[in-house]
């Protein structure tokens, strides 16, 4: 299934297993979950949050030199 | 469904793993406000009747300070000013000197901006473009805003300077200083400083306890509107390498920062007692006027030489 990632203003299509959640979609992009905060479909979610198809995510981050 | 321990309500925006606590959007902004309040009331940071100077630089610590300040201010408890620095860095400053004087005229807090330039003759670019300078940009800087902040502090009258320094800064801080035998400085450390002349104002860290990233979290709940973007000057670091094994050990070890600073927190009574510089009478600079244990104050010296000609 296909997710949106924007990340720093950017918009990315981004191929994902079914039941992957937020953790492992960061884990797959290198992003830290330390160091970020995730918006799915505009809203604050956990890392534990599972994705579906179609999902528009939303990576902020919040912390640098982390 | 993941539900808020606190208060039944979904969606939960955060997982705490050290206490298994999940927390909705209010349940979670509430959390951090009570623990700012505690912390300020258990080290006694603020007292009624202050006035509060906060170092505001438009990331998203020093606008949380800001925010959860103002509810006092709000309250007449406190009165509360906002120092913004424009340390002169093109294509980054700019934007976050924007958003820190949005946010102070949002609140009706009144703020001064004051530039490097302006009192030093240099830019923190210009300084960083001479080939035959000393320091890194994060000396330069550090030394000239403490310096402007408090000058301006001290003639606003203000009795507490509040800065954004978070759990991860504070842990970072005793691990590097631990780390490099730098036992002087360790004995510095704390939720408010004793300073070593009437001329320099007490400094505060009311988000000391507050991990890092929960103060990105709260920016982005309670959608303030603060500056993101990483500071061009940043560089690779020892701080930065400490930061990035702390927050790497967290992961796996969620209470780790916590535990750093309660420990350190208790040993500093002694560490002070045996191992603090005995204070000397701190004199002041002939040049500016300001407290200096030399001659000239680090300020000043670093003024000279960024002027000094060929
Ligand atoms: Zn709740
Ligand atoms: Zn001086």
């Amino acid at each position: 299934m296909t997710i949106t990632v924007i990340i720093d203003k950017e918009k990315h299509a981004l191929e994902i297993h079914e039941n992957m959640n937020i953790k492992e979609v960061l884990d797959k992009m290198d992003i830290s979950s330390q160091t970020v905060v995730v918006k799915r479909n505009n809203e604050v979610v956990i890392e534990e949050e599972i994705l579906e198809d179609g999902d528009i995510i939303e990576v902020i981050r919040v912390i640098y030199g982390g | 469904m993941n539900i808020c321990t606190k208060c039944g309500a979904t969606p939960v925006i955060i997982s705490r793993k050290a206490s298994g606590q999940m927390l909705c959007k209010e349940c979670f902004i509430q959390s951090i406000t009570d623990k700012v309040m505690k912390g300020i009331r258990r080290n006694k940071l603020i007292e009624k009747g202050d006035k509060v100077a906060v170092a505001l630089s438009g990331g998203k610590d020093s606008v949380i300070v800001l925010d959860i300040l103002n509810s006092l201010y709000k309250r007449n408890v406190i009165d509360l000013i906002a120092i913004i620095i424009d340390e002169g860095i093109e294509g980054y400053r700019e934007h976050g000197i924007q958003i820190a004087v949005k946010n102070a005229q949002r609140m009706g807090i009144k703020h001064r901006v004051a530039s490097i330039k302006d009192y030093f003759g240099k830019t923190l670019d210009e300084i960083m473009a001479d080939d035959r300078r000393e320091h890194g940009a994060c000396t330069y800087c550090g030394v000239f805003r403490r310096w402007i902040i408090n000058k301006i502090a001290r003639e606003e009258g203000a009795t507490k300077i509040a800065t954004g320094h978070n759990l991860d800064d504070e842990t970072q801080a005793i691990l590097m200083n631990y780390l490099e035998g730098n036992i002087d400085n360790l004995t510095r450390i704390g939720a408010k400083s004793e300073p070593k002349s009437d001329k320099f104002t007490v400094k505060i860290k009311p988000l000391r306890e507050i991990p890092e990233k929960e103060v990105g979290l709260y920016a982005v709940a309670s959608e303030l509107d603060v500056h993101f973007d990483e500071c061009p000057y940043s560089q690779e670091s020892f701080r930065g390498e400490v930061g990035r094994f702390i927050k790497e050990l967290s992961v796996n070890h969620p209470t780790i920062m916590y535990s750093t600073l309660k420990g350190f927190d208790k040993i500093k009574p002694a560490l002070k007692k045996e191992f603090a510089e005995k204070k000397v009478g701190i004199g002041t600079c002939i040049k500016c006027g300001e407290p200096a244990s030399h001659e000239m104050c680090r300020a000043c010296l670093f003024s000279k030489k960024i002027h000094q000609k060929e």
